[in-house]
């Protein structure tokens, strides 16, 4: 008896399971063709007209305004997201209170609500006549209609990226870590200082990233507090919105790429932030 | 019988009491006030009020033209999604977290870049427009326009819910039922699907409440033609820019309600499925 | 300057984990708190570190009033099952932690701490891993830095819960020759949580099993293991 000669066929594909050129042939196709290419419209449009015109369109004062506005807005939303999505998350893992489910679920109220809802709610909200508008007008502070309503709105529209990114990380972290500070006579400052933040500060940083990017590309919920004041209140998506509808293409485009390569510039952070976190498990 | 000692993870009573309150607070100001006030502006001129702007034929075909939209992109959307989890989990090729990225790249792009774009390659100075005007087609401020930019601002909703979840539950149950003589569709359907289908379900409502609620995206593609290309949320700047403060909130409160009834049934699945969303919510 | 134990008790929602375990055991000696998953082993080693508080009972040591005590303040050597080494921070870091925690007039120099690191890594058996990070070690590798973290706040007590659960039969083997030899050389009291007989009669110089939250029998293994009081004791033993 000799098994030499058999010999089994080997299949033609290095894959056990079929649909592997289907699936991945659509896949790249849909992704192509919907978001790539639109996307390289975009990213070429400069090289059609010159640099120099780009240049040109985004160097003057009110389109410069703006991005500062929608970048250094976004940024300060992001870092106080941060600090009390942290502290949402913390309740929420840590604290056991009746109503904690309902308050769970409402945290990802700005997701689910259209943001040109949440635009009209805040502008009423934070007008001078507004419920808390009239109770900031008589200390003399303005927040619709100024910068601060693209402050607000922003922060609104961030806030579930924040929580939710931290919260998983902090539930699975689990209290090991601080049981170990405690018995190494750490005070409980210390250990939050020493040991959670630190072990925290991947997830931490991964929300504001999120925040910051999802904040500097708001439109609908911005557009309706902020007064659109120019280059005062007038946020970068806004500006483009309105350079389309005056048919400068150019300009809109040149406004358009800068915001596109600070989303790769938050997609590249996020992914580094991702392999770092990834390498201290 | 010893002193009262707290347990060292646990924190003192005032901090406990200061963080909650602190977010308890900031949910409340930030978040439900809005909410509130949505619904309180609605029926602040009667109830009568509200269910007249409800049925105005311009807010009607506000709804119905959303819930097209929506109708388009959410399947293909859907579709999508459920090839790029299958091709990324269950096989190894190169280049595969690049093109989960990719994937992920319209969440990073603000909405109304996600317009430009479109404009950019469909407008009258764009790469197709001429050439479409030529055939008599209309992509920019008509319902195709809208389409497109719907179907790019809920690009990953689906996919990104899947992937994880699906490269978590890995290759073995597939290979079995290969084994065992089963075709892919087949596979598919029987053992795939049933282990992915909450996860499914719930990137599909994630993915309908954003194409419902999307505003960027869509105002740059619309040209906001009252009654022909408003969706929902245009239609609510349209009132309210028309001072029509009554309208914009009544339509908005229906909104509203439709994104409480996504959380309600997002927070249903994830308690009641928690373990098969959980890979998800890893990542 | 003994450890005493005096009837002991916790209850976890319904749950009573712990009905009242006694025991005492002189200073310096190795002592195993063995049974099946559930018996409240555990639950009265967290005690014993203070990360559970005790409903009722006392537990005096070197004259202390040890449940009146925060976890903070007993000084006891706590090695997890788990590892719960910091993760992000180096071997060197980790071990110092419980010294750069200390008020600063207690504080050893940073040069002191260098040297103290150098000498408890020489003492678990791991040279020259200072820079490493916790997750470049094997499994053994990072309980021998637990260890050595745990000892480095020179402990009043050294608690471990069921510290070699996670690792394989040889590891096991060999860490727990050193965990005897390193007790030997440090002379503290030690409390060692297993659910493994042939462990806790290899190590240790007094034996508790227990069952349903409370102590069956105490004494040396011999004792225990030529007379046992209970069948559930000789049962257990008999596995």
């Amino acid at each position: 008896m000799s098994a030499i000669g058999l010999k089994i066929p080997l299949p033609k594909s290095r894959h056990v399971l079929p649909g592997f050129g289907l699936s991945l042939g659509f896949t790249i196709f849909y992704l192509t063709s919907l978001v790539l290419i639109p996307l390289l419209a975009l990213v070429l449009r400069p090289f059609e007209l010159g640099l120099d015109g780009m240049w040109n369109a985004i160097s003057t004062p009110r389109v410069m305004a703006s991005l500062r506005l929608s970048f250094g807005m976004a940024l300060a939303a992001a870092v106080i997201d941060s600090v009390f999505g942290f502290i949402i998350a913390w309740v929420l893992v840590r604290y056991r209170f009746p109503g904690k489910a309902l308050l769970d679920a409402v945290i990802d109220l700005p997701f689910a609500l259209p943001t040109a809802v949440a635009g009209i709610a805040l502008s009423t909200l934070y007008a001078p006549t507004g419920w808390i508008g009239s109770i900031l007008m008589e200390h003399g502070i303005k927040i619709a209609y100024t910068p601060w309503g693209v402050l607000v709105a922003m922060i609104f529209i961030s806030l579930p990226f924040t929580v939710r990114t931290v919260q998983p990380v902090l539930s699975e972290i689990g209290r090991d870590m601080e049981e170990a500070a405690a018995t190494l006579g750490a005070t409980r400052l210390q250990s939050i200082g020493r040991v959670v933040l630190p072990m925290m500060l991947p997830a931490i940083l991964t929300g504001a990233a999120m925040a910051f990017a999802r904040a500097a590309g708001e439109y609908g919920s911005i557009i309706f507090i902020a007064g659109n004041i120019p280059a005062v209140s007038e946020i970068a998506p806004l500006l483009i919105v309105i350079k389309l509808e005056q048919y400068d293409y150019a300009g809109a485009a040149a406004v358009g790429v800068v915001m596109l390569a600070a989303s790769f510039i938050m997609l590249l952070a996020l992914n580094g932030l991702q392999s770092w976190a990834a390498k201290r498990r | 019988m010893s002193r009262r000692l707290a347990n060292p993870t646990e924190d003192p009573l005032w901090l406990k009491l200061t963080l909650g309150i602190i977010a308890v607070g900031f949910i409340a100001i930030m978040l439900l006030l809005p909410l509130v006030l949505v619904f309180k502006e609605a029926l602040a001129s009667g109830v009568k009020t509200f269910f007249s702007a409800m049925v105005e034929p311009d807010t009607l075909a506000a709804v119905k033209l959303s819930l097209l939209a929506a109708a388009i992109a959410v399947p293909l959307n859907t579709v999508f999604g459920i090839a790029a989890a299958w091709s990324i989990a269950k096989f190894d090729f190169r280049g595969k977290t690049f093109l989960v990225t990719l994937i992920d790249l319209p969440f990073s792009v603000s909405p109304v870049v996600a317009g430009l774009v479109y404009v950019l390659v469909f407008g009258m100075q764009g790469w197709l427009g001429p050439t479409l005007a030529g055939y008599d087609i209309r992509i920019l401020f008509s319902l195709p326009g809208i389409v497109l930019a719907t179907i790019f601002v809920t690009f990953p909703f689906v996919a990104r819910e899947l992937i994880p979840l699906m490269v978590d539950q890995g290759r073995d149950e597939e290979e079995a039922a290969a084994t065992l003589g089963a075709s892919g569709f087949q596979t598919f359907l029987r053992v795939t699907l049933p282990n992915i289908k909450w996860g499914l379900l719930y990137g599909i409502l994630l993915c309908n409440a954003r194409a419902l609620g999307e505003f960027g995206a869509v105002s740059v593609l619309s040209g906001h033609i009252r009654g022909q290309t408003n969706t929902m949320p245009l239609h609510v700047q349209l009132l309210y820019d028309n001072y029509d403060y009554a309208g914009a909130f009544a339509v908005a409160a229906l909104l509203a309600m439709l994104a409480l009834l996504t959380l309600a049934l997002k927070s249903f699945l994830e308690w009641r499925y928690a373990d098969e969303l959980a890979a998800s919510h890893r990542h | 300057m003994s450890l005493v134990v005096d009837s002991v008790t916790k209850k976890f929602a319904r749950f009573p984990a712990l009905k009242g375990a006694s025991f005492v055991a002189p200073q310096g000696a190795f002592v195993s708190l063995l049974g099946p998953s559930g018996s409240g082993k555990t639950t009265l080693l967290r005690i014993l570190g203070g990360l559970e508080v005790a409903d009722s009972g006392s537990v005096r040591f070197a004259d202390l009033n040890w449940l009146d005590m925060p976890a903070r303040t007993r000084n006891a050597g706590f090695v997890f099952q788990q590892y719960a080494l910091f993760k992000h921070m180096t071997v060197a870091d980790n071990i110092a932690f419980g010294l750069k925690v200390r008020p600063r007039d207690r504080r050893p120099s940073r040069a002191d701490i260098a040297k103290r690191v150098t000498e408890l890594l020489a003492l678990v058996q791991l040279p020259g891993l200072e820079a490493r990070y916790p997750s470049q070690l094997s499994g053994g590798q990072r309980q021998r830095v637990a260890l050595a973290r745990a000892l480095a706040i020179d402990p009043r007590m050294l608690l471990l819960d069921e510290p070699f659960g996670a690792l394989d039969a040889k590891v096991r083997k060999e860490l727990r020759a050193d965990l005897r030899r390193i007790h030997d050389h440090a002379g503290v009291t030690t409390v060692f949580v297993t659910h493994d007989q042939e462990e806790a009669f290899a190590v240790a110089d007094l034996v508790a099993v227990m069952k349903d939250g409370r102590i069956e029998q105490y004494g040396t293994p011999q004792d225990v293991r030529r007379d046992p009081k209970t069948a559930f004791v000789s049962e257990f033993l008999s596995v």
